[in-house]
C-alpha cells in the first residue's frame, strides 16, 4: 500500500521522440540538469527556473527558442570515432570505444592550461571482443549500437587524498563510487589499494565487466566477471555511515543482476572472500539509477525499485542458516513496482530527505518522479571480530607498555607501599579477630594465641625503691606483630579517693612492636609505684594497640589527616589488679633475692617512716576498730584475720583449670605467700607504704579445717589493704562457687537435676561457712 | 575516343591533389597522433575511391601509369594505417593488371611468382619503374609482417639500387618533358627505399642475433651503419652491433657500440640501457648506479622530439621494424622500473641514504596524479609487488635509521594485507616431476600465500624497527605476531625435508617456502635476541634454537645461541655451538633475497673475536 503510489511531476517537454537508448541525464551542476538526448543536443534544465534554459548544439541550425549555445571546432578535445562512452578521472578523460576486433580504452591527459584544448593521449588499453557475442553485437550494429558503461571506483579510505584537489568537483558524481576498502581489494587486488589507485570499470555490451587499476605500473585491462547479456548499469549501493558502498551492482540489459559483495565468513581459512551472486529480475532493464540503498530501474512499462540492503542481508543470514522470514528473502525476487511506465533515462539526483529520481519519458518529458518516504535505512556497520580482537591486543600490549614505562619511577614504589599497607591492614584486622575470639569463646590463657601475663618485683631506681611490673606478651598467633602495633599498659588505682586528682594518676605505658614474630615473647618492665607513695591496689589493663598513623608515616598524617591520628583499633589483652599482696615486701630470708638485695639499703629510712605513719594512724584505726567484724584489737597495732577453710587455701594453691580470670599472676604471690606462711606460720613483711607487719597463718578449727590468716600491723592502710587483698583472693574462689551455681542455673537440666545440684553447692558452702560471698 | 583523355587528366589532376593535401597535412606539423591518423584515413578512403573509379574500366596502357601510381598511393596510406591485407590486395590486383595490360597471363597465387612474372612482363616499358615502387611497397609489407624470408628471396638490395639508379637516370632525360604529366606520389620511392634497406638489416641483424648468428649479424649491421638514415635507424645499427659483441662475450667492445649509439642519436635510451646491463655483468656497481641514473633522468624527459623518429614520411620505421625479436633488443624498462633498480641497487652497495631518496621518489611516483598505467613491458619491468615495494623502501628507511618512517610503512601494508589473511593456507612443495603443474595453481590461493607472507615481513621488519630501538618489550611482540602468521602456513608433501630448499629452485612455490624459512628463521632469532636482552634466556634459547632448526644456515642465530648457553653456564656447549656456527661459511646470496629478508644491520652485535678469546679461556692448555 505504502509502495504504491509515486508523484509525478512533469517539467518540461522536449523535442525529441521514439524511443532512445543513448539518452542521458547529468546531475550535479548546481540547479542545472542536463539531458543528453544521444544525438546532437543537449539541453540544460533549470531546476529552479523549472524551464529549459539553453540548449547546446554542435550543428548550427538557428531556429530554437532557448539560448542556443554552439560548439565550435575549437572545442573538440578528442577527435576520435564512435566513443561509446567516457570518464573523467583528475585530469584523465577516458574513452571507450569498439575499434575493429577489440575494445580500446584510451587515456587521455587533460591540458594543465586552459588555453589550448586539445588533450594528448598517452595510453590505451585493448581487449579483444569476446567472439561468442560478437554476432549479436555485429546483429545489433544494424540499429542503434549498444552503448557501454564507465564508471570510477575509488577505495574508501583513500577518499580524503584524492579529493583533496579541485577535480572532485569537476568529476560528475554519478559516475564515481567510494567502495568498502576490503571489497575493493578482494576485487582489484592489494595493489591497487597500496598505490591509492582509483579503479575503472566498466560494462561492456557483450557482458563482460572489466576493470582496470588506473594508476598501477603494469597493468592490464582485466574481467572482473560476465553478465552475458549487455551490461547497462554498473553502481555502488548500500552505503554505510562512513559514506563507503559495500555492495557493487552489475545489471543486464535482460534483468540478470550481479551483486558483490564481502563474504565475512569465507569459505576456506575464515577470510574473507568476495561474493558474487546473480538474481533476475524482471527486464528488460532500459535504465537504472542508485541511491543509498536501492537500485531503481525502468522495464518501459514500469518503475521498479530493488532494495539490496534489505535483501542483502536475507541472504547472508540463509547462508548461514539462520531462520529468515519470507518476506525479505522474497524482496531481492520481486522488486517492487512504482508504477511509473516509459522511463528511458533516469538520474538520482542525490537530494536530502526523500527520495527523488529525475526521469525521461519516452515521450520526450522530464519528470521528477517522488518516491513514498518512510523506509528507514538500517545498515549498522560493526567491526569485523578479527579486527576487534586484534586491536584488544594492541590495547593491551599499549597497556603493558605504558605499565613499564612508567612503573620504575615513582609509581611503582607507592604500589608497593601500598601493597606493603594493604598486607599490614590484613594482619591488623586478622589479629583483631583472632582477639575478638578470644574474648566470645572461653579460651583457657595458655591457649590464647597472644596472651600476656605480669610479674612483680620490688627494683631500686633512681634511689627509690619502686614496684617493677614485668609483662609478658607472647605471640603465639601465625602473624607478626610489625609496625604499627603498640602493647598499651594502663596503671590507675582502684580508688581515687586517695589522690585528689582522679584521673590524672592513672599512667600509660606504651611500647611498639617491631617485629614481633610468632613464638617470640615480649618483655617489658615498668615502674607501677615507688615506694611509700602508691596508692594500692591498682588496676593494670592491658591492651593492643593497632594505630592507622603509625602505619601511614608520621608527616604524611599530619600534613593531610589530623583528625586521624587518634584513629586506632584498641584490642584489650588482659587485666590486673595489682595488690598488696603483690607488693608486699618480705623480711624472711626465703624472700628472693632481688628483694633480699633491695632491702639493707632502705631499711633504715623506712622504719622510721614506719613509725611515724603509725603513729598518725593510730587514732583512726581505733575508730574504725568497730568496723571490723573479725578484728581483734590490740595496742599499737591493728590486725585482721580471715577465716577460710583450709580447702580453699589449698585449692588456691593448685594452679586453676577453668578459671576465667588471669589466675596465674596472682597466685603467684599468694603462693610464695602461704607456702611462707604454712612453712613457718608466720610471715613478716613489709607494705607498699614501708609499713612492717606480720601474717599469720594458723589452724583454728581442726575438726572443720579451718585455717585463719592473721594480718598485723600497726599501720591501719596497711592492715586494710593487705585484708582486702586476701579477702579478694579468696573471693577469686568464692566467685568460682557461685559460677557453678549460675552455671546450674543456665544449663538446660532437669528439675531434679537442678535441685541435687543446689544441693551439693547448699552443701558445700555449709561445710565452709566461712565462705564470703 | 575524346573522352579517355579528359578522364585521365582528371584522375591525375584528382590524385595530384590529394598528393598536396596529404603532404600539406604532414607538413602542417603533426598536431597528434590521432589528428594525422585521423587524415590519413581519409586520404586512403579518397584514394580508394580515386582508385577504384580508374579500375572501373578494363586496364589500358595510357592509364596504367597514372592507375599504379593511385595504387602506390592508396596502398601507402593504406600501410600507413597498419591495414597490410588491403593494402596486399590492392598490389595484388595491380600486378595482375599489368599482367593483362602486358598481355601476360599469370594463374598462379604465389606473390613470388606473381612480381617476377610483372617485371618481366613490364621488362623495359615506361611501366617499369612504377612496378618497381609497388614491389618496394610489397617489400614494406613484407617487413612489416616480417616475413623476411620473402625479401631474400626477391634480393631486393638489388632491386633498391635499381630503383634509387634507375630513377635517377630516368628523371633528368626521359621525365622532363613530362613532368607535369607524371602523376604525384605520396611518399618518393627513394627515400622509401633507403629507408627499407636500412630496416631490412636491422630486423635481419636481429633476426640472427636471436638465432645465435651473431659474428654474421655483426658484419651485416656494420655494413649498413653507413647507409643513408636517420640518426635514430644509424644508432640502432650500432645498438644491434654492440648487442652481438655482448652476446660474442666482449663486453668493452659492445660498450664501444653502445657509446657510438648514443653519440648518434642522444635519445637511444636502449643503448643506455644495455650499458648498464653490461656494467652489471662486469660488477661495475658504481658505473652501473652512474648509468641507471642517467637513463632514468632520460627516460624522465618529455617526449618532444618524439615525431623525428616518424619524420614527415607516412611511413614510419616503427611500422616496419615491429618484429619481435626486435622489439624485445630494443625494449626498455619503464622510467618507474628503472628508479626502482637504482634504488635498490644504490641501498645493496652501501650508498643507503641515496637509495632512501630514490625508494621515496619512486613511491611518490607511483602515488602521484599524474602515474598511470600506461607502458607494459612485463619482460623487462622488474618493479616488485607494491607491498613489496612497501617494505623494501621500510627496509631501507631502517638502515638509515629512521624507524618511525619505517614503521608507518609496514602499518600501511599490514592494514592493507591483514583482512585477507585467511586463518590456513597450504603451501604445496614443488614437485620434481611437474613443476609445470606448480604453478598451474589458482591465482586466488597465490595470493594468499604472498597475502600472508607480506604482513608476516611487515611485522618482521617493525620488530627490526623496535629492536633498533631497544624497546625489547614492543620487538618481542611484533615478531610474536609474525610468527603466528608464519605458522598458519602448512607444507603439503613433506616427502624431503622443508629445510632450506636449493637456491636453484626457481619455481614460484620453492621461492615461498624460501622465503617462509628463512622469515621463520629470521623472527625467531631475533624474538630470542630480544629475550636475551631482556634477560629472558630460557626463552631466548628456546627461540634460538627454533631458528636454528627453521634456518640453519642463519649465523646470527647459531652465535646468539652460543651467547645464551655462555650466559646459562653452559660454557662448553656454548663453544660447540659457536665452532659449529663458524664451520658452516655457507653465506647465502644476499643480493637474490628481497631486502627486508636480509639480516637488519642494526640490534646488538657479538664480536667473533671476543668469542674465540672466551673459547680459549675456557679450554685449559693441555
Amino acid at each position: 500500500v505504502m509502495e504504491g503510489r509515486c508523484a509525478v511531476e512533469t517539467w518540461a517537454q522536449f523535442g525529441f521522440s521514439g524511443r532512445s537508448y543513448k539518452v542521458k541525464i547529468l546531475c550535479g551542476f548546481g540547479t542545472d540538469v542536463l539531458i543528453c538526448t544521444g544525438t546532437e543536443e543537449i539541453y540544460v534544465f533549470s531546476k529552479r527556473e523549472r524551464k529549459i534554459t539553453a540548449s547546446i548544439r554542435f550543428t548550427s541550425d538557428a531556429s530554437s527558442s532557448p539560448a542556443e549555445l554552439k560548439i565550435s571546432q575549437e572545442c573538440l578535445v578528442v577527435g576520435a570515432d564512435e566513443v561509446s562512452s567516457l570518464l573523467l578521472v583528475g585530469s584523465v578523460l577516458l574513452t571507450l570505444c569498439q575499434r575493429d576486433a577489440s575494445w580500446l580504452l584510451t587515456l587521455y591527459k587533460t591540458p594543465k592550461q586552459t588555453a589550448s584544448t586539445s588533450h594528448k593521449e598517452f595510453g590505451s588499453f585493448h581487449l579483444p571482443v569476446a567472439s561468442a557475442v560478437d554476432c549479436g553485437a555485429a546483429e545489433s550494429n544494424r540499429g542503434p549500437r549498444k552503448g557501454s558503461v564507465l564508471i570510477c571506483i575509488h577505495s574508501g579510505d583513500v577518499e580524503a587524498s584524492s579529493s583533496s584537489n579541485a577535480s572532485a568537483e569537476s568529476t560528475v558524481a554519478q559516475d564515481h563510487f567510494h567502495l568498502e576498502p576490503l571489497l575493493f581489494k578482494l576485487l582489484f587486488g592489494v595493489e591497487a589499494a597500496l598505490a591509492k589507485s582509483p579503479v575503472i570499470l566498466c560494462g561492456l555490451p557483450d557482458g563482460r565487466l572489466c576493470f582496470l587499476p588506473l594508476r598501477l605500473p603494469g597493468s592490464r585491462l582485466r574481467v572482473l566477471h560476465s553478465l552475458e547479456q549487455p551490461v547497462c548499469f554498473v553502481g555502488a549501493s548500500v552505503v554505510t555511515e562512513t559514506g563507503h558502498a559495500q555492495c557493487l551492482v552489475a545489471a543486464g540489459e535482460q534483468g540478470r543482476v550481479a551483486l558483490i559483495k564481502t563474504d565475512k565468513a569465507g569459505s576456506e581459512g575464515g577470510s574473507a572472500v568476495a561474493a558474487f551472486t546473480e538474481r533476475c529480475v524482471p527486464g528488460p532493464v532500459w535504465c537504472g539509477c542508485m541511491d543509498k540503498s536501492c537500485f531503481y530501474y525502468s522495464t518501459g512499462a514500469d518503475l521498479l525499485r530493488l532494495d539490496l540492503s534489505e535483501g542483502s542481508f536475507a541472504r547472508e543470514s540463509k547462508e548461514r542458516g539462520e531462520e529468515t522470514s519470507g518476506t525479505t528473502a522474497a524482496a531481492l525476487q520481486s522488486p517492487s513496482s512504482l508504477n511509473v511506465c516509459r522511463v528511458i533515462a533516469l538520474a538520482e539526483p542525490a537530494c536530502t530527505g526523500d527520495v527523488q529520481l529525475l526521469g525521461v519519458s519516452a515521450r520526450g518529458q522530464l519528470q521528477r518522479i517522488c518516491l513514498p518516504a518512510g523506509r528507514v535505512d538500517e545498515g549498522s556497520s560493526k567491526l569485523p571480530s578479527t579486527q576487534v580482537s586484534r586491536s584488544v591486543r594492541d590495547l593491551l600490549s599499549a597497556i603493558g607498555d605504558v605499565c613499564e614505562r612508567y612503573a620504575p619511577s615513582v609509581l611503582k614504589t607507592v604500589i608497593k607501599s601500598k601493597n606493603q599497607f594493604l598486607r599490614l591492614l590484613n594482619h591488623a584486622v586478622s589479629v583483631s579477630f583472632l582477639l575478638m575470639a578470644d574474648t566470645t569463646t572461653d579460651l583457657p590463657i595458655k591457649e590464647k594465641p597472644i596472651r600476656c601475663h605480669f610479674e612483680t618485683s620490688w627494683s631500686r631506681l633512681l634511689q627509690k625503691d619502686s614496684l617493677i611490673l614485668v609483662c609478658f606478651l607472647h605471640n603465639s598467633s601465625p602473624f607478626v606483630l610489625e609496625r604499627g602495633w603498640t602493647l598499651s599498659i594502663t596503671v590507675s588505682p582502684l580508688s581515687y579517693s586517695s589522690s585528689p586528682a582522679g584521673e590524672s594518676s592513672s599512667t600509660n605505658f606504651s611500647f611498639p612492636f617491631h617485629d614481633l614474630r610468632p613464638g617470640q615473647t615480649f618483655e617489658a618492665s615498668l615502674p607501677i609505684a615507688a615506694a611509700g607513695d602508691a596508692s594500692f591496689p591498682m588496676t593494670v589493663s592491658c591492651s593492643l594497640i593497632f594505630s592507622l598513623s603509625s602505619l601511614l608515616g608520621e608527616e604524611e598524617v599530619a600534613a593531610s589527616f589530623a583528625g586521624l591520628q587518634s584513629s586506632c583499633i584498641s584490642l584489650p589483652l588482659s587485666t590486673l589488679t595489682v595488690d598488696w599482696l603483690h607488693a608486699l615486701q618480705l623480711n624472711s630470708p626465703t624472700a628472693t633475692h632481688k628483694m633480699a638485695t633491695v632491702q639493707p639499703s632502705s631499711a633504715a629510712a623506712d622504719s622510721i617512716q614506719t613509725f611515724l605513719s603509725s603513729r598518725q594512724l593510730r587514732c583512726s584505726g581505733r575508730t574504725n576498730r568497730g568496723g571490723e567484724s573479725a578484728a581483734k584489737p590490740e595496742p599499737e597495732k591493728y590486725s585482721a584475720s580471715v577465716w577460710v577453710s583450709s580447702e580453699i587455701v589449698r585449692d588456691t594453691l593448685k594452679p586453676k583449670k577453668s578459671s576465667n580470670l588471669d589466675a596465674k599472676e596472682s597466685i603467684r604471690d599468694p603462693e610464695d605467700l602461704y607456702k611462707i606462711a604454712l612453712s613457718t606460720s608466720v610471715a613478716h613483711a613489709r607494705g607498699p607504704n614501708g609499713a612492717a607487719m606480720k601474717l599469720t597463718v594458723k589452724e583454728v578449727n581442726h575438726k572443720e579445717a579451718t585455717i585463719e590468716v592473721q594480718i598485723e600491723s600497726s599501720s591501719l592502710a596497711a592492715v586494710c589493704g593487705l585484708h582486702h587483698a586476701v579477702l579478694r583472693r579468696i573471693q577469686i574462689k568464692a566467685r568460682l562457687c557461685f559460677f557453678q551455681i549460675s552455671g546450674a542455673f543456665g544449663e538446660v537440666v532437669s528439675t531434679v537435676q537442678r535441685d541435687r545440684l543446689l544441693l551439693s553447692v547448699y552443701q558445700e558452702l555449709r561445710r565452709n561457712p566461712l565462705l564470703i560471698v | 575516343m575524346y573522352q579517355p583523355p579528359s578522364l585521365l587528366e582528371k584522375w591525375s589532376q584528382e590524385n595530384n591533389e590529394l598528393v598536396n593535401k596529404c603532404k600539406q597535412e604532414a607538413a602542417g606539423g603533426a598536431v597528434s597522433r590521432d589528428h594525422r591518423q585521423s587524415s590519413l584515413r581519409w586520404c586512403s578512403s579518397e584514394f580508394h575511391k580515386l582508385l577504384r573509379k580508374i579500375q572501373g574500366i578494363p586496364p589500358h596502357v595510357d592509364h596504367s601509369q597514372l592507375e599504379l601510381a593511385v595504387v602506390y598511393n592508396t596502398c601507402v596510406c593504406f600501410t600507413a594505417q597498419s591495414q597490410f591485407s588491403e593494402a596486399e590486395l590492392l598490389l595484388k590486383e595491380a600486378t595482375e593488371r599489368v599482367l593483362q595490360v602486358t598481355g601476360n597471363n599469370a594463374d598462379t597465387s604465389d606473390p613470388l611468382v606473381l612480381w617476377r612474372a610483372g617485371l618481366k612482363s613490364a621488362g623495359n616499358t615506361a611501366l617499369h619503374p612504377h612496378v618497381l615502387y609497388l614491389l618496394c611497397l610489397q617489400w614494406a609489407l613484407w617487413l612489416a609482417k616480417c616475413q623476411l624470408e620473402n625479401i631474400g628471396e626477391l634480393q631486393m638490395s638489388s632491386l633498391c639500387e635499381i630503383v634509387c639508379d634507375g630513377v635517377g637516370d630516368c628523371s633528368p632525360s626521359e621525365a622532363k618533358g613530362r613532368l607535369s604529366k607524371s602523376p604525384l606520389l605520396v611518399m618518393e620511392p627513394k627515400r622509401l627505399t633507403e629507408l627499407l634497406q636500412i630496416c631490412t638489416s636491422i630486423a635481419q641483424g636481429a633476426e640472427k642475433l636471436n638465432e645465435g648468428r651473431s659474428s654474421e649479424a655483426l658484419s651485416d649491421l656494420q655494413a649498413a651503419s653507413a647507409l643513408p638514415a636517420t640518426r635514430a635507424l644509424v644508432a640502432y645499427t650500432h645498438l644491434l652491433s654492440g648487442s652481438c659483441l655482448a652476446h660474442m662475450n666482449r663486453p668493452q667492445m659492445a660498450l664501444q657500440c653502445y657509446k657510438r649509439a648514443l653519440e648518434t642519436d642522444s635519445r637511444c635510451v636502449c643503448a643506455l640501457y644495455r650499458s648498464m646491463l653490461i656494467y652489471r655483468q662486469l660488477g661495475n656497481t658504481q658505473a652501473e648506479i652512474q648509468a641507471l641514473r642517467l637513463l632514468h633522468s632520460t627516460l624522465m624527459l618529455p617526449p618532444a622530439t618524439e615525431p623525428v623518429l616518424g619524420g614527415i614520411q607516412p611511413l614510419s620505421p616503427s611500422l616496419l621494424l615491429s618484429s619481435q625479436s626486435l622489439s624485445r633488443l630494443l625494449s626498455v624498462p619503464s622510467a618507474l622500473s628503472v628508479l626502482y633498480s637504482l634504488a635498490l641497487k644504490c641501498v645493496l652497495s652501501g650508498r643507503v641514504t641515496e637509495g632512501v631518496e630514490h625508494y621515496l621518489d619512486l613511491l611518490a611516483a607511483l602515488h602521484s596524479e599524474d602515474q598511470h598505467a600506461v607502458r607494459v613491458d612485463a619482460e623487462v619491468s622488474v618493479l616488485p609487488r607494491m607491498p613489496e615495494l612497501y617494505l623494501e623502501a621500510g627496509t631501507a628507511l631502517l638502515f638509515t635509521w629512521r624507524p618511525a618512517d619505517c614503521m608507518a610503512f609496514c602499518n600501511e601494508v599490514i592494514s592493507t594485507t591483514l583482512e585477507l589473511v585467511p586463518e590456513k593456507v597450504v603451501l604445496e612443495e614443488p614437485e620434481e616431476g611437474i613443476g609445470g603443474d606448480a604453478r598451474g595453481l589458482s591465482v586466488e590461493g597465490e595470493d594468499k600465500v604472498a597475502m600472508l607472507l607480506w604482513a608476516a615481513a611487515a611485522y618482521l621488519v617493525q620488530g627490526h624497527c623496535h629492536a633498533h630501538l631497544k624497546d625489547w618489550k614492543q620487538a618481542v611482540t611484533h615478531y610474536t605476531r609474525c610468527i603466528n602468521l608464519l605458522v598458519k602456513v602448512h607444507l603439503k608433501n613433506r616427502d624431503f625435508q622443508p629445510q632450506i630448499p636449493a637456491a636453484d629452485v626457481n619455481v614460484k612455490h620453492g621461492k615461498d617456502l624460501c622465503t617462509l624459512q628463512r622469515m621463520k628463521g629470521l623472527s625467531l632469532a631475533w624474538r630470542g635476541i630480544s629475550f636475551t636482552q631482556m634477560d629472558q634466556l630460557r626463552e631466548a634459547l628456546r627461540d634460538l634454537q627454533l631458528s636454528l632448526q627453521a634456518f640453519p644456515d642463519y649465523t646470527g642465530a647459531g652465535l646468539w645461541c652460543g651467547e645464551v648457553l655462555w650466559r646459562l653456564g653452559r660454557k662448553h656447549e656454548a663453544a660447540a655451538c659457536w665452532e659449529k656456527t663458524w664451520s658452516l661459511t655457507t653465506q647465502t646470496s644476499v643480493e637474490k633475497l628481497p631486502l627486508y629478508l636480509q639480516d637488519p644491520q642494526s640490534g646488538p652485535l657479538l664480536d667473533s673475536v671476543e668469542l674465540r678469546f672466551r673459547i680459549q679461556e675456557l679450554v685449559p692448555p693441555v
